[in-house]
């Protein structure tokens, strides 16, 4: 009090001399209303720990907000609508749940898509998602806000992005301390590795089990912290929520038992980590056999096998623990533990075996074996070797979605490395097994993006707080007593005590470089997000030769087309990417569409478009199909069309009938459409159909037509 | 009181002479660490610089185009065309930069150590601002001419790419 006082004292004996020295003697009725404002004002100051608070909060919802506008530019570009192939079928069951009501849904047989087989949805998909948008788009009718489902599934992927950075927070927040979240929110706000898949419009999985796969380590982090019940059936339904919205649930049920084996392995065993890993393993795996389409794969599938093997161990474990506080004898533990490790491992081997023989347990499904052995899926399953997701990561993939956290990661490591904590191993263990499979197939970067952006923030403030200190350090008074001065002698020779030269100007340089590098970081992900990861891949843009934009609608316009001009119970026959969108858009019967999980259909239709025209009529004929639809970009210069992609048919359709065989559309090895091709290309239903009637049409001004 | 079954289990051994043999179960203790952390930081160079693209592709070490005008092979270093492909000179170049900036970073903390005599800790500071900054230039360099080139290659109508989603590859060794 008497500091703002003597302040004020001073700020009007100033201005009474400046008033002295200029005109005269100023009001005193003046002075003492601003005397009176100035102490108000000061009556509102806030104590240095409600500033803190202030800051913090408004730097959370300034990143909230940025998380959801920075994944908007499509819909501010061209419309609202929803992108892509996977996310149509979604918006479809979405359409089919608001309609009908839960009971519907979940018993719903599609007859409309892969025809003659048809499809039981209620028992083959992730409901999560769903669920999550079709509850958001009630609760926003009982509001009275009538907003249209398909908007609200457009807007649900960046709303959850956003939630994911309050999440960020308080991990952050569990790791080190509050700074440390910070930068994790504000680094998962705009990371382009997570933009890419949570853009408006992109209504597809991953938006929201993104959401819940940081919520589930967070509740359990959280329960190995305190070993508090509550946090533990906190993540076990956080959990439910995951194995509800992604079939990458089989990430969290592998990592947690590999965090477990670590921290026994470094001697971290607490009763803690078993009540939350007792419970998380026990209730999540309950809860998840509610979904259908998972069942019950935990306790008979290989990939989840080794949670089961680490719950026992844990059990192993804790009796150990228990017999050693009875036992007063070490030797007679050590016999006992020796009896106790044979025995246990010689039961679970045992059991292991027996599940493996019977066939109770099945192996590893090809698309998860093929993480673990990269080679697997190029020889042997061409399906998944064909989508470009799958391939491996290469350094500027890596490069273009990170950015500095690239540089950062190891750095945070290293402080991670120094402060070693329950959580901190956790967050080394998601970090580097994430990064690896990051570097396997590029589509896990987006899993490997929580991590690599919470150890990135640990090494920002890590930095940022020496920095600091050193810029706020005060030179050492000089001891002057006599009996001390030996001392003061040493250290002044060994450097003790002493700044660095140029100490306080060198970490201002240092600060702003930091802000530097930050800033470009910003920059690069904002440029990522509006050039590559902003298009809907429905609508093309392109560019003419005097500037103007111009935007393809194809796409939709040939499904309206098809829902307009066609019977109703009309069968459209296309290849399997486009099949969720005709389905969609078009309302019309598709044989094979994007669930691929029939590889013999798939190969006929391929078979189909790769024969003689008189094979593929018959073929065609025996499905039963009234439509052709290809795509062919060879007018606008349009390169992912159906010539593109048409090995791969040739290579499916090979794969199960053997009359198919590639090299017969090569010519000498390479793959041309031009005169040179090979004849049985020229001759082919996919090839005869595209340039359908070409030479009459005139691609560019000026060019000869064809 | 000799156990009868032990005495005849015992007799087709009786014919051999146990050697003296001073052998030790090896005894395992956990690593340091920082011996951890080194073997974690090797790991994360060969990720990053794409090494399980390099084992599954299998791309040359550096690529070459031949000169139109003289006729000379000269050598290219970034794959040209493509989003996700590297070469595996450059994939390990690039892997370096960026443990190396890591390394900047971890030496600028080892000279906030007050223990440490001070032209040790002057040395840190300078090699770590180094380290970064060269790390972070070349990486700029590398990336802006990487990305001018490959997301100009478009065909001659269409301006804008979608870098991650040309859903399939073309690249077949026949």
């Amino acid at each position: 009090m008497s500091s703002t006082t003597s302040i004020t004292s001073t700020k009007t004996d100033k201005m009474a001399a400046k008033g002295d020295h200029a005109i005269g003697t100023p009001p005193a009725g003046i002075m003492s209303a601003l005397e009176g404002v100035l102490t108000q004002l000061k009556a509102f100051r806030l104590k240095p720990k409600q500033q803190e608070m202030l800051l913090r909060v408004s730097a959370l919802l300034l990143i909230y907000i940025l998380a959801f506008a920075t994944r908007l530019f499509s819909v501010l570009r061209y419309e609202s609508v929803i992108h892509e192939f996977d996310p149509y079928f979604n918006y479809r069951t979405t359409l089919y749940l608001t309609q009908k009501g839960f009971y519907e849904f979940w018993n719903w047989f599609d007859y409309e898509s892969w025809y003659p087989l048809g499809r039981i949805i209620g028992g083959t998909l992730y409901p999560g998602l769903m669920v999550t948008a079709a509850l958001l788009y009630w609760g926003l009718r009982a509001l009275s806000f009538a907003v249209h489902i398909k908007d609200v599934c457009v807007l649900t992927a960046p709303f959850f992005a956003s939630n994911t950075t309050i999440v960020a927070y308080f991990f952050g927040k569990e790791l080190r301390d509050s700074g440390t979240g910070l930068i994790a929110a504000a680094f998962i706000a705009i990371c382009p590795g997570y933009i890419s898949r949570s853009v408006a419009g992109s209504y597809d999985n991953e938006g929201v089990a993104i959401f819940a796969l940081l919520l589930t380590f967070y509740l359990f982090v959280k329960a190995v912290n305190t070993g508090s019940l509550a946090w533990s059936v906190a993540s076990a339904f956080g959990y439910f929520y995951m194995v509800s919205a992604w079939g990458g649930y089989i990430f969290i049920i592998n990592l947690i038992p590999i965090y477990v084996v670590v921290l026994l392995v470094t001697g971290r065993y607490s009763k803690r980590l078993y009540i939350a890993y007792n419970t998380l393993y026990i209730l999540g795996m309950l809860l998840a056999m509610q979904i259908r389409f998972v069942g019950f794969q935990h306790v008979q599938s290989g990939e989840h096998m080794a949670a089961m093997g680490v719950f026992f161990l844990m059990q192993v474990f804790y009796f150990a623990e228990w017999v050693k506080a009875q036992l007063v004898d070490p030797k007679l533990f050590q016999a006992f533990l020796k009896v106790i490790v044979i025995g246990a491992g010689s039961v679970g081997a045992l059991g292991l075996g027996l599940g493996l023989a019977t066939g109770y347990i099945s192996p590893w499904t090809g698309r998860f074996y093929s993480l673990l052995d990269p080679t697997y899926a190029k020889d042997n399953i061409p399906i998944i070797a064909s989508v470009s997701e799958h391939q491996p990561t290469s350094w500027s993939s890596f490069m273009f979605d990170f950015h500095i956290l690239l540089i950062l990661f190891p750095a945070g490591l290293y402080f991670c490395f120094k402060r070693l904590t329950d959580a901190v191993i956790f967050v080394l263990c998601y970090g580097l097994t994430s990064l690896y499979f990051a570097g396997v197939m590029v589509r896990l970067i987006l899993v490997a993006t929580p991590a690599v952006c919470l150890i990135g923030a640990v090494a920002v403030s890590a930095t940022l707080k020496n920095l600091a200190k050193l810029l706020r350090e005060k030179k050492p008074t000089v001891v002057t007593s006599a009996k001390t001065s030996g001392s003061t002698k040493a250290a002044a020779k060994s450097g003790h005590d002493q700044l660095l030269p140029f100490q306080k100007e060198g970490a201002a340089v240092l600060l702003l470089g930091c802000l530097y590098l930050l800033v470009q970081y910003a920059v690069h992900c904002t440029w990522v997000t509006s050039e590559a990861y902003s298009s809907p891949s429905i609508v093309l843009a392109a560019r003419q030769s005097n500037g103007d934009r111009v935007i393809f609608d194809d796409f939709r316009e040939a499904y309206y087309w098809l829902r307009h001009n066609t019977p109703s119970d009309a069968k459209v026959a296309s290849w399997w990417d486009y099949g969720y969108q005709i389905t969609a858009m078009a309302n019309r019967t598709v044989i094979v569409d994007n669930n691929t999980w029939n590889n013999t259909h798939i190969a006929t239709v391929g078979r189909a478009m790769s024969s003689y025209e008189d094979e593929s009529y018959q073929i065609l004929k025996s499905l039963d199909v009234d439509y052709v639809l290809v795509v062919f970009g060879g007018v606008t210069g349009y390169s992912s069309d159906d010539i593109n992609k048409f090995l791969w048919m040739v290579r499916i359709g090979g794969g199960v009938f053997p009359i198919i065989k590639e090299p017969d559309y090569l010519n000498n090895g390479e793959y041309r459409i031009d005169k040179e091709a090979a004849p049985k290309m020229l001759q082919c239903l996919m090839y005869k159909l595209c340039y359908y009637r070409f030479g009459e049409l005139s691609t560019e001004y000026g060019k000869p037509p064809g | 009181m000799t156990d009868p079954l032990f005495l005849l289990v015992k007799l087709p051994y009786q014919a051999l002479r146990v050697p003296r043999l001073r052998l030790k179960a090896p005894a395992l203790s956990l690593p340091s660490a920082s011996a951890v952390f080194a073997l974690v930081l090797v790991s994360y160079f060969l990720v990053i610089s794409g090494f399980v693209y390099d084992v599954i592709v299998e791309p040359p070490g550096i690529g070459s185009r031949q000169d139109p005008i003289t006729g000379a092979i000269r050598p290219v270093v970034f794959l040209p065309g493509r989003v996700n492909g590297q070469y595996i000179i450059e994939g390990l170049s690039s892997g370096f930069m960026f443990v190396l900036g890591g390394i900047g970073i971890i030496m600028l903390d080892l000279a906030t150590d007050k223990a440490r005599a001070r032209s040790v800790r002057l040395s840190f500071v300078a090699a770590g601002i180094s380290f970064v900054s060269i790390a972070y230039t070349m990486i700029r360099m590398r990336a802006c001419r990487l990305w001018k080139k490959r997301l100009n290659v478009s065909l001659h109508v269409i301006s804008y790419a979608r870098c991650q989603e040309v859903k399939y590859i073309l690249s077949w060794k026949a």
